[in-house]
């Protein structure tokens, strides 16, 4: 427990305008480096020789919060993590973290390679603070949680990843923390472990535990999570109920692609959302709408495809529209009402073509969009799946 | 919102985080942790024991070996003269205090390094990890002692009355080698190269220092100072005063030596926590 934290609820989190920076020069320790790095100290300031990786961000989290922390790549999560956990000290303002807190923020989470499985488990309980004895009550738990039963009294460095995250996942979870941390690693996990491992987030929660998950699976984030913070370039850019927050980061996802555009096309498209209607993740058999702004020279007739797959260019399937354009820019939402895939993340491509198939827009992926729901169930051994699916679906154009 | 954006805009000072100094605070903490401290220092010894053959006799093998190099090579070769003290008991008074100090302080030296898998994940106080590497090194240096049993068996003597003044040698001793151990640890996580000056230092030490011959080699009007600067030398001394020659401590030797460990310990703890806000960045 951090000192500021005397009479706070355990659980608690309070972070007020904290600051981080890195030292940005490589050749850190080299002697000329440093040499240089006084002088200009001296001079001019020594600004250029760090890089802001989180700056002024307040953060209040009360006890039993789920909150789910997104952003793109390098945008401070993990820093800001280390910070929560104390790893690591800001370099400016004020944190108090109050309760035990279980991290597991890289895939071997306090854990010693020399050690076997068994002694890990102990050595994280020490560290949280637990007496042998209460690490000893909850031990078949966590074994029994990481599957590790053969592997236990081997040495840690002879796990495969899969199953250094395992453990570190279950000890975390098992030992009773006030707080759980826990970074985007729970994507090494296959996905079964991956479904327990949400499940038991969900049931630690339930008996009073603040959780703070990050993720890129923002699906998995809605999921479990109820209060979202979105981290871009080290600023706080969102904080509020997780569909709000999460609508934001798609918004900005899709405007840093569109300024990466690089389709030449005749029409282009200037936006591309895909969600349930409402900001939200669609769900399995639930409603899909995507949403779609062309700006077109003039008017014309046009066929306009949408196809959603899992990335590559054939799509699970396709929903045809022939349309007439208008001239201008015009939104276009397509709705459909019983999208019929299962968990996981699909993308959106999008192509449209003149009655002589001519490509007015190149048939690219626009958007993607994460499912919540159920895993595909599984075909019979050696079957392998087409995924052929019909969709009907509803239309609506207007100008805009 | 936008002078946020820059990335030239500091935040205003009076929020600059602060790593207070509170001794009473951090002793606390420490104390609070002691489960910790022993789990790593098991963890350690257990670690270090499993994978040899010999196990915990390493222990005792090594500084009976040294101690019959050094008989070879200072008794016969360098002729020093111990009084009616044998050598081997003489040299064995030595090497105890002398190994534990530099294995303390080489092995707590690399024990932030050698532990950042855990300190970058999980919050602790981080002098367990010197502390539990220094509780290593005091275990092995008890079942060393074990051996100068042995030995007051062969010679037929036995340690005087006088050895109850140990603990004050053991206190003055300690403070030397945590302060060392503290500021060292966090000074080799910044700049690596200290590893290998700190070994360079302590191989000289075992020469500069009375281990293998007698302090008297010391000019008498040089001695203090010299115990100023190697406090080593009086605890060394001490020893070998109280268990040995069955006369009390020379405090004229004894007290810049303290004086000198306790200096040592108060830098050692504040450089420790000076640096070792930075040592997630960095490790």
């Amino acid at each position: 427990m951090s000192p500021e934290a005397a009479g706070l609820a355990h659980g608690t989190i309070r972070a007020d305008h904290i600051w981080k920076r890195f030292r940005s020069d490589a050749r850190r320790w080299s002697v000329s480096t440093q040499l240089n790095y006084w002088k200009a100290r001296r001079q001019s300031g020594d600004e250029d020789f760090w890089r802001w990786a989180l700056r002024d961000i307040g953060v209040h989290i009360e006890p039993g919060e789920a909150v789910g922390l997104v952003g793109p790549n390098g945008s401070g999560k993990s820093t800001l993590l280390k910070i929560l956990s104390r790893v690591m000290h800001p370099y400016a303002g004020r944190v108090a973290v109050s309760g035990r807190v279980g991290a597991l923020i890289e895939v071997k989470a306090g854990i010693h390679n020399e050690l076997s499985g068994r002694e890990n488990i102990y050595l994280y309980g020490s560290l949280l603070g637990l007496s042998r004895r209460e690490v000893a009550q909850r031990f078949d738990q966590i074994i029994a949680f990481s599957e590790l039963d053969d592997a236990i009294d081997r040495q840690v460095k002879f796990y495969s990843s899969g199953m250094q995250m395992r453990l570190g996942f279950s000890v975390a979870a098992h030992l009773d923390p006030d707080i759980l941390l826990v970074d985007e690693v729970l994507a090494v996990g296959d996905a079964s472990f991956q479904q327990r491992c949400h499940d038991r987030m969900r049931e630690v929660l339930n008996q009073g535990t603040t959780l703070v998950l990050v993720s890129h699976d923002l699906a998995a984030v809605e999921a479990t999570c109820n209060r979202c913070l979105l981290l871009v370039d080290g600023l706080l850019r969102g904080d509020g109920p997780i569909r709000d927050v999460l609508g934001e980061y798609r918004e900005w996802i899709e405007e840093m692609a569109a300024g990466r555009q690089t389709v030449e096309a005749i029409v282009p498209l200037l936006k591309a959302i895909a969600d349930d209607g409402e900001r939200g993740s669609p769900r399995t058999d639930g409603p899909l709408e995507v949403r779609l702004v062309l700006d077109s020279a003039e008017a014309q007739k046009a066929m306009l495809f949408i196809g959603v797959s899992e990335g590559p260019a054939t799509p699970i399937f396709v929903i045809r529209r022939n349309m007439t354009l208008a001239s201008g820019e015009s939104e276009l939402v397509c709705r459909v009402r019983h999208m019929p895939l299962p968990r996981g993340r699909f993308h959106v491509w999008v192509g449209i073509y003149d009655a002589s198939w001519r490509e007015l827009l190149p048939w690219h992926p626009a958007t993607f969009f994460d499912v919540i729901g159920n895993r595909l169930m599984k075909a019979p051994r050696g079957i392998v799946r087409l995924s052929p699916v019909q969709v009907t679906a509803d239309w609506d154009e207007s100008r805009r | 919102m936008t002078d946020i954006l820059d990335h030239k805009t500091s935040p205003p000072p009076e929020l600059l985080y602060r790593n207070r100094l509170n001794v009473r605070r951090d002793l606390r903490d420490l104390w609070g942790n002691r489960r910790l401290v022993r789990t790593l220092a098991e963890r350690d010894i257990r670690a270090s024991y499993k994978q040899s053959f010999f196990g915990f006799g390493w222990a005792i093998v090594t500084p009976l070996l040294t101690v019959l190099v050094f008989t070879i090579f200072f008794k016969r070769i360098g002729k020093i003269n111990t009084g009616d003290i044998p050598y081997p008991l003489f040299a064995y008074v030595g090497l105890l205090p002398w190994s534990f100090f530099t294995s303390s302080v080489s092995s707590g030296s690399g024990s932030l390094i050698f532990n950042s898998t855990i300190l970058n994940k999980v919050y602790c106080p981080r002098e367990v990890f010197p502390v539990a590497a220094i509780l290593v090194e005091a275990v092995d240096t008890v079942l060393a002692t074990a051996v100068l049993g042995l030995l007051f068996l062969y010679y037929g003597t036995a340690p005087r009355l006088t050895s109850l003044w140990v603990p004050v040698l053991i206190l003055v001793q300690l403070a030397l080698t945590v302060g060392l151990t503290l500021a060292f640890s966090t000074a080799v996580v910044y700049v690596r190269d200290l590893k290998q000056v700190l070994g360079g230092i302590l191989q000289m030490g075992l020469f500069l220092t009375p281990v293998a011959w007698g302090i008297r080699s010391v000019p008498g009007r040089w001695r203090a100072a010299y115990c100023a600067i190697d406090p080593l030398a009086a605890v060394i001394d001490g020893y070998r005063r109280v268990v040995l020659q069955g006369k009390a401590p020379a405090w004229n030797l004894l007290l810049p030596a303290a004086a000198t460990s306790m200096v040592v310990l108060i830098a050692g703890y504040y450089i420790f926590r000076r640096l070792e806000g930075g040592i997630a960045d960095v490790a």
